[in-house]
């Protein structure tokens, strides 16, 4: 099976590295899949679910905000935040959500509701990639 | 030498060692907080070197596009994000690096985004003009925080407000030693743009480079701003480790003193009591 190298990292630490046979990431313009041998691409990261595909396996997980670059077979993803599946709270998830709804209620000028409108999104994706049927 | 001095030396006694327990205590707290900090710094540092890295790729591989990120203005007035301790008694942790700044920001026209609670009690204090007291606490500081940091700072920048950007931060030397440091953040500068090309072919920017590039650079400057609160946060709890650990030997070598004073003034008075009580039987 042709694979490249991935690469996913955030600030919290290095959240995978090694060969992968597929990605996809919601990018500011829509999903994006790199398969290998991918032309060379470098666009930026919206919020919303990622896959990946190791050995035939798929996993997913919540991604929000950053980077994807692709170049010679290398691809790196850096994100603000990157959650697997199996990693995310979905409890918390929930709690936030309300909280931030909370905030875009009382939201006062344009940069506050935007804020608020991104984090309501990372909490949706979060909640969907968990609750997501395999 | 009567028994009031060695009341008094008793209670001096006391009182340092109360005092021990609480920097010992301190000692404690920030050594162990400071292990979770390190971890924090060491987990960051590869996706500040993708980061920059990927950055150092767009601009390298890039000739056709200009970003006014990149341009440096003629400098009306410089930025500073200044980054300092919530609290003291970490040694010179706070002033050492208010003298910094203050050094480098000499007959400049000023504006601070200070971040702890440190950091704005000076700025309050010096009368400098400052962006926003909301980053007030530099420990639970995250990294949403520092994104709205960045993005603060990207568009004071880009609406000409101001025309350089740096960061003052404590880096982590070692245990025993940390210095401050002043980066300059905006205009890019600290690209190296002869970097060899990873890849002489095309790459494709989606949404356009210039487009994708405006949106990055807030992002490297979030990344940024992360990674030197989190290298001062550990620097401060070294600091505060290393000069809680001083006081806590100081003051056993009061107390190891005081005792000495306190038997010999014991002693003293035995022997008094002696000599008074044969000269006494002598007489009868």
């Amino acid at each position: 099976m042709p694979a490249f190298n991935l690469k996913i990292v955030t600030p919290h630490g290095v959240h995978y590295e090694g060969e992968a046979e597929a990605i996809t990431v919601r990018s500011v313009t829509g999903d994006v899949s790199v398969w290998p041998n991918h032309v060379n691409l470098v666009t930026a990261l919206g919020v919303g679910k990622a896959s990946v595909t190791v050995n035939g396996v798929r996993r997913t997980a919540a991604c929000a905000s950053g980077v994807l670059s692709v170049l010679k077979n290398d691809v790196t993803v850096l994100a603000n935040t990157f959650e697997w599946k199996e990693d995310i709270d979905l409890e918390r998830a929930r709690e936030n959500l309300a909280r931030y709804k909370e905030e875009l209620k009382n939201a006062k000028d344009k940069k506050e509701i935007s804020m608020a409108k991104i984090r309501i999104q990372r909490e949706l994706t979060r909640e969907a990639v968990k609750t997501e049927k395999e | 030498m009567a028994s009031g001095s060695m009341k008094e030396i008793k209670l001096r006694i006391k009182s340092v060692e109360s005092t021990m327990q609480i920097t010992k205590a301190m000692e404690l707290v920030a050594s162990s907080k400071l292990r979770k900090a390190r971890e924090r710094v060491e987990k960051a540092r590869p996706y500040f070197l993708e980061l920059h890295d990927t950055l150092s790729d767009i601009v390298a591989a890039n000739t056709d596009f200009s970003s006014e990120y990149l341009v440096q203005r003629p400098v009306k007035k410089s930025g500073y994000v200044l980054i300092a301790g919530d609290r003291g008694l970490a040694g010179g942790y706070n002033n050492n690096m208010f003298k910094f700044f203050t050094e480098h920001s000499e007959n400049k026209n000023v504006c601070v985004i200070p971040v702890g609670k440190k950091a704005v009690e000076f700025c309050k204090r010096r009368n400098i003009e400052i962006v926003t007291d909301r980053y007030a606490q530099v420990e639970d500081i995250t990294t949403s925080d520092c994104s709205d940091i960045g993005g603060m700072m990207a568009d004071l920048f880009k609406a000409g407000d101001i025309d350089e950007f740096f960061i003052g931060y404590t880096t982590f030397v070692s245990m025993l030693s940390q210095s401050p440091e002043m980066v300059q953040i905006l205009p890019i500068v600290s690209i190296d743009t002869d970097v060899e090309n990873k890849s002489a072919s095309v790459i494709e920017y989606e949404p356009g480079a210039e487009a994708l590039f405006d949106m990055i650079v807030p992002m490297y400057v979030s990344g940024m701003t992360y990674g030197a609160i989190t290298e001062s946060w550990a620097s401060e709890l070294a600091a505060r480790r290393t000069a809680m650990d001083a006081a806590s030997k100081n003051a056993k070598e009061i107390v190891a003193n005081l005792s000495l004073e306190y038997n010999r003034a014991r002693q003293a008075a035995i022997t008094q009591e002696i000599t008074e009580i044969v000269g006494g039987a002598g007489e009868g």
